[in-house]
């Protein structure tokens, strides 16, 4: 979608439902909201629904810094406390790596 | 993956997608008109919109090449068409590019996908024997096999557009995009790891697939930003390509590229289509610009129609067909690639651009990036490069047709007819004839 081409109420709309669905354990949809509408946000000229737009992408920026860095401590440990933690670990896996350390 | 995976991903219908010729409507034509084709234009859009998405299993051919046909004064509409024509070429060269480019390294890297240890249900002849003659006509028959199961499924998809049951459409086209999106990128990132010894957890894994197939769900059915929009499509149509490596048997893919690149069994659909004057699925279509009027060039309103026809993806019959139009798709969303936002047309009465895209049907994403993955599951570079080369020549090739004839072109056979000549050529010939070179350290 081209977004120059949207009318505001539409952007305001499509930020603030992206921003509601990221609640659903979905960083990600934080992320491109936050990309997504940034410009608009930040480097457009002011209209009126732009006060708005500012809030989501904020705060969709927040939420998906937060999620990233909690993703990446669980998996920083995940994957270095992978051998020590025995069975545990192998119990929560998805891939085993074969072969020697 | 079992066997009834497979399946599921059969009964998605295999569509040869085209793109019907749009009106084309003059921009001093009373506006009236425009508007009401553009709004029930816009309406079927919509409808077809969403249940264009058509993840699973095939993807449809649809390619439309749209080549700008500009009326204004100063430049002869051949030349305006072929410039921009050209333009749009180039830009399909990218995504076509990376498609193959994902496709050959996987194949490259990970063995999972060049082993064959399952067949789909629809490839009962198995060529395990050693005779030549024993294959021949086991990748015959498979073949058939196959396209009879398309042409079913093409039927199937006809009538249920026939008696408007957009609903089902709708309804199937949603499940099998999740499924594509879900199942097989799971498998894929599976795989992947594994290759790479990278260990993984469940807990990581679950958010990372969750997020990826929402985004993708999101993206493609609904509205999102126009590169991941294509990246996705992208994606979904190498993943397909991989799927279709992998699990047909050797000769079988080479005859049904063949045949394929013959036969187009979706013309009925479009046919259809084009007299309901509706646009039938906006599923698996690849545009290259986007779809809004661009204020430097104004000239006719098209309203296109644009039939994109599923395929599933163990069964590809993909006819891509070219159409030259403008589209003046204001509210386009088309579950494969579609690059192009979308407008509305009720704001834009006096838009007096159209888009000018090319869009190219998923399928032929897939059947490209097979036979491309093909040459390189060999080993050999030299061949693989060959067929890369041709097939992009092959779509030059079709884009210029679709410029001069200005209809829609189905875009398999030329690239593909390209490809296996280039690809039986290089192995036969040119490989023996390099590596001999180089053994006698001879430089050309």
């Amino acid at each position: 979608m081209d977004l120059s081409k949207v009318p505001n109420e539409k952007k305001l709309y499509l930020c603030r439902w992206y921003f509601r669905v990221g609640f659903a354990l979905l960083p990600f949809v934080w992320t491109v909201n936050a990309i997504w509408f940034f410009n608009e946000a930040f480097r457009k000229p002011e209209y009126e629904e732009q006060k708005n737009i500012k809030k989501y992408v904020i705060m969709s920026a927040i939420g998906s810094s937060i999620w990233f860095v909690l993703l990446a401590t669980w998996i920083t440990t995940f994957q270095l406390n992978r051998a020590s933690w025995g069975e545990f670990a192998d119990h929560i896996s998805f891939i085993i790596p074969v072969g020697t350390p | 993956m079992s066997e009834s995976d497979g399946e599921s991903d059969f009964n998605t219908v295999s569509e040869k997608t085209r793109l019907m010729d749009g009106h084309v409507e003059t921009n001093g034509s009373g506006s009236t008109v425009p508007l009401d084709v553009r709004n029930g234009q816009e309406s079927t859009r919509k409808r077809s919109r969403r249940s264009g998405n058509y993840s699973e299993a095939s993807a449809e051919d649809n390619i439309g090449g749209e080549a700008q046909v500009s009326r204004s004064d100063g430049l002869s509409d051949e030349e305006e068409e072929l410039k921009y024509g050209a333009k749009h070429v180039i830009k399909l060269f990218a995504p076509v590019s990376l498609c193959m480019v994902v496709v050959v390294a996987t194949i490259s890297t990970v063995n999972f996908y060049s082993v064959k240890d399952m067949y789909l249900v629809y490839t009962p002849f198995h060529e395990e024997s050693t005779e030549s003659s024993t294959k021949a006509w086991m990748a015959a028959a498979n073949s058939l096999i196959l396209m009879a199961v398309i042409v079913l499924m093409t039927v199937l998809l006809i009538v249920l557009y026939k008696y408007r049951c957009y609903k089902t459409i709708h309804g199937w086209l949603i499940i099998s995009s999740l499924m594509l999106l879900s199942i097989f990128s799971y498998l894929y990132l599976e795989e992947v790891l594994r290759a790479f010894n990278i260990p993984m957890d469940y807990p990581t894994l679950l958010v990372i697939m969750w997020n990826f197939g929402v985004m993708g769900m999101i993206v493609i059915h609904w509205q999102g930003p126009l590169i991941l929009q294509q990246a996705y499509l992208i994606f979904v149509a190498a993943l397909m390509a991989l799927v279709f490596i992998k699990y047909l048997p050797e000769w079988t893919t080479w005859a049904v590229l063949a045949v394929i690149s013959i036969w187009g069994p979706l013309r009925i659909l479009v046919e259809t289509a084009q007299e309901r004057n509706e646009q039938i699925f906006l599923a698996l279509i690849y545009f290259s610009t986007y779809m809004y009027a661009y204020t430097s060039m104004a000239t006719g309103d098209e309203v296109p129609n644009v039939t994109t026809s599923r395929s599933t993806s163990e069964d590809h019959g993909f006819t891509q067909d070219w159409v030259e139009n403008h589209a003046n798709r204001v509210d386009q969303r088309q579950l494969e690639v579609h690059n192009m936002p979308s407008g509305q047309p009720r704001t834009q009465i006096h838009q007096e651009e159209e888009e000018r895209g090319v869009k190219l049907g998923l399928g032929d994403f897939i059947f490209y990036s097979v036979l491309v993955g093909k040459a390189s599951s060999y080993g050999d570079w030299n061949t693989t490069l060959a067929c890369f080369v041709a097939i992009l020549i092959g779509l030059c090739l079709t884009l210029l047709l679709l410029a001069m004839f200005r209809k829609a072109l189905p875009a398999l056979p030329i690239s593909v007819t390209f490809g296996l000549i280039f690809y039986f050529g290089t192995k036969e010939i040119v490989s023996p004839f390099a590596d001999s070179l180089a053994n006698e350290q001879v430089f050309i």
